[in-house]
């Protein structure tokens, strides 16, 4: 019988590895080294990795091949009409849900790729019924600020490292301030939002870099190290 | 049109077809390895002997409106080899299968229940029934003299047969007492409603909450006699039984691949186990349960050195209240232990879960909290809740329950068969799937066997638990079932 000695035990069976610990084992059965062991190797009915990987995969293909689907119909409101908005609707929901299930342990990392997400359809949506100009001047500004507010209240609520969270949440805030450049840009109509949203993302970097600087720069350091 | 025999599905199974899920399929299997490759067409002639002396194994399991039943059947069991995972499932809804499996692998031959059919100590018997016909089969010149061999093991089957169905209550399915003299003993109804008066014999066959017995049974009202833990009384009404709002910790970990079952078994000579156990002054199972909970306790890093830790032991009520029959027939008993309140060497610790155990494994405990049940179980309104409603309700039970426990342990004790058999059988090996890490303790022939299963893929807890046992000086041996992507690589359907 091959034996384990970080275990110290006796295996049986045609293990190369213990199944306990891994480490590779020793000796061999008087049989040989391939002495079958007292269970079959029963072959998997499915993988459950596996499965959720093919869905994701197709899930993806589907949601850009809906957007791209977009590009094949005229911009004006009689081509697809309420048709687009419902499609739009269901693809970006499910991008949503995507998100939240691949990122779902890191909150703070989810938070940016929302913000991102949310941006980038809602300007493609924007750009394809067209443009008027609503998600630069009220979606990407909303989106920014509440995600501000949501990150604050997560980093309270949940158990988190500072690490964890510190480079994700300078990333949400200076996404935070892009609106700003769109009000220098002359892109928005109204200027409200956009003057929230930037006021918001200052006051949170002045107090990140004044409360946690020390610890903004390590993160920073340790990410950047070339 | 033959009219088949049918009996409700009793007292403590009815929690295991509506708690089964794909993780946990509610099966266990029992096995025993021979000294020799198993011969399979002499083990199906000794399956097809065995088979008949069994009335109660002939049975499928069926959905009526209000409750499971089980229902006789002309299927003929078959022995196979093993192709598929530990503890497979075994039923199905609205398919008629027999509700038991016999497998043969290399020198084993292994059988796996249904648990709504019968415990192990049923299926032990069915299992000692199988190996005996088999060896004198196999070994002719060994047989005993006289066949009585094999009906001893089994108390009283054809001798001394259980209660009449007269005096348990009767329907009309019922009328052939000796045919299916399994099928119409319900232990629990014998010995926990005999001293009730009884204003309607035919009615307490449909008591709902008798069903959720068995969940409600690891329900205990008095663990907790130290003052600190008093303050968690004060939420519950007054002589609830309410389990304390304590949290448990439970562990948690990556599914298999297939949701199989991931069962490992370690075996090592009983004697230094049972000595260790000794020195410690405690019985073998709360031995080896403190030494899983230790064996948690270092291997997972969200078990602080306070948290609470709860397993809940499966009690043979035939040793307290004797019956012959192979149904269901346990009580679970819950022992937890908190750490950080004093010594929490495994020792102290099994000290501590055999103080709990010992005062609830008493015959009067043990009535007294069967008794309670089934008062409860007879409250009338339940008896009209569809099924599936009460299913739901035992699943939401059963969560409940799984919620307040961190492991499972069941110890079936010192296996001795009868002549030819057990100079023939090495050790016996016993798992149950299980939805949290759980082993199941056999032995036989001087081996201890502990099956562990488990859902996850993590093997760090068996891992220690070998490590205990060999610091320990014993010596241990593993056999694994391949289980996860890496170990299964190369094996195709």
């Amino acid at each position: 019988m091959r034996s384990c000695t970080d275990c110290s035990l006796q295996v049986e069976g045609d293990w190369e590895h213990c199944p306990l610990c891994g480490s590779v084992l020793h000796g061999t059965e008087p049989g040989g080294p391939g002495a079958p062991g007292p269970y079959p190797a029963v072959p998997l009915r499915f993988s459950r990795r596996r499965v959720l990987r093919v869905l994701m995969l197709t899930s993806l293909g589907v949601i850009v091949l809906s957007f791209l689907a977009q590009l094949l119909f005229r911009h004006d409101a009689e081509s697809l009409g309420a048709l687009r908005s419902v499609w739009l609707g269901i693809v970006a929901t499910w991008l949503v849900v995507l998100m939240a299930v691949s990122k779902r342990r890191n909150l703070a990392k989810f938070i940016v790729y929302l913000v991102v997400a949310a941006g980038g359809v809602s300007v493609y949506w924007d750009f394809l019924t067209q443009w008027s100009g609503w998600s630069l001047t009220y979606v990407v500004p909303i989106v920014c600020s509440a995600s501000i507010i949501g990150l604050l209240i997560t980093v309270r609520v949940v158990r988190m490292e500072l690490a964890d969270y510190v480079v994700y949440s300078g990333l949400t805030v200076l996404l935070g301030l892009t609106p700003i450049m769109f009000l220098a840009l002359g892109w928005v109509e109204v200027a409200v939002p956009s003057v929230i949203c930037g006021a918001l993302s200052i006051a949170v970097v002045v107090l990140l870099l004044t409360l946690r600087g020390g610890a903004v720069r390590h993160e920073l350091a340790t990410r950047l190290h070339l | 049109m033959k009219r088949r025999h049918w009996v409700r599905l009793d007292n403590a199974s009815n929690i295991f077809p509506a708690a089964r899920s794909d993780v946990d399929p509610k099966v266990f299997r029992l096995g025993a390895e021979l000294d020799h490759e198993v011969d399979p067409a002499l083990l199906q002639a000794a399956l097809e002997e065995t088979y008949e002396r069994f009335p109660l194994y002939h049975a499928v399991l069926r959905r009526g409106v209000f409750w499971y039943y089980l229902q006789d059947s002309d299927l003929q069991p078959e022995v196979t080899a093993e192709t598929e995972q530990v503890c497979a499932p075994l039923y199905w809804a609205d398919r008629r299968t027999l509700l038991f499996r016999v497998v043969h692998h290399r020198r084993r031959v292994s059988l796996e229940v249904f648990h709504a059919l019968s415990d192990g100590t049923g299926a032990l018997w069915f299992l000692t029934d199988l190996l005996s016909t088999y060896t004198r089969r196999r070994f002719p010149g060994e047989a005993p003299a006289d066949d009585d061999a094999a009906e001893q093991v089994r108390p009283g089957a054809n001798e001394c047969p259980d209660p009449s169905p007269a005096q348990i209550g009767t329907h009309p399915g019922a009328q052939a007492a000796e045919e299916v003299h399994e099928l119409t003993t319900d232990s629990f109804a014998h010995y926990f409603r005999g001293r009730r008066r009884r204003r309607d014999p035919s009615s307490h066959e449909q008591d709902f909450t008798r069903e959720a017995a068995p969940a409600v049974l690891t329900v205990q009202e008095d663990d907790a006699p130290q003052d600190q833990w008093a303050e968690d009384a004060e939420g519950g009404t007054p002589g609830s039984s309410r389990p304390p709002r304590r949290r448990i910790h439970r562990v948690r970990g990556t599914r298999t691949p297939d949701n199989r079952t991931h069962a490992i078994e370690l075996t090592m000579p009983a004697a230094p186990v049972l000595g260790l156990a000794k020195a410690e002054g405690v019985a073998l199972t709360m031995y080896l349960t403190a030494l899983f909970f230790e064996a948690i306790r270092r291997t997972d890093e969200s078990a602080h050195t306070t948290s609470t830790m709860a397993a809940s032991v499966p009690v043979n009520l035939r040793q307290f209240f004797p019956s012959t029959s192979a149904r269901n027939f346990f009580a679970t008993i819950r022992v937890e232990h908190t750490y950080g309140q004093g010594d929490d060497s495994p020792g102290a610790v099994a000290r501590h879960l055999q103080e709990t155990f010992s005062a609830e494994a008493t015959p009067e405990a043990l009535e007294r909290r069967l008794h309670r049940l089934i008062q409860v179980e007879r409250w009338p309104l339940a008896r009209i809740v569809p099924r599936p409603l009460k299913d739901l309700l035992l699943r939401l039970i059963n969560h409940a329950n799984n919620r307040s426990l961190t492991v499972a342990i069941s110890n079936l004790g010192r296996v001795t068969l009868p002549a030819p058999a057990q100079s023939h059988v090495g050790r016996m090996l016993f798992h149950v799937s299980a939805v949290r890490p759980q082993f199941c303790a056999i032995s036989h022939d001087g081996q201890l066997t502990l099956g562990f299963t488990s859902p996850f893929v993590e093997t760090a807890p068996v891992r220690e638990y070998a490590r205990l046992l060999t610091d320990a000086g014993v010596e241990v041996s593993l056999a694994a079932a391949r289980t996860t992507e890496e170990e299964l690589a190369g094996v195709d359907a």
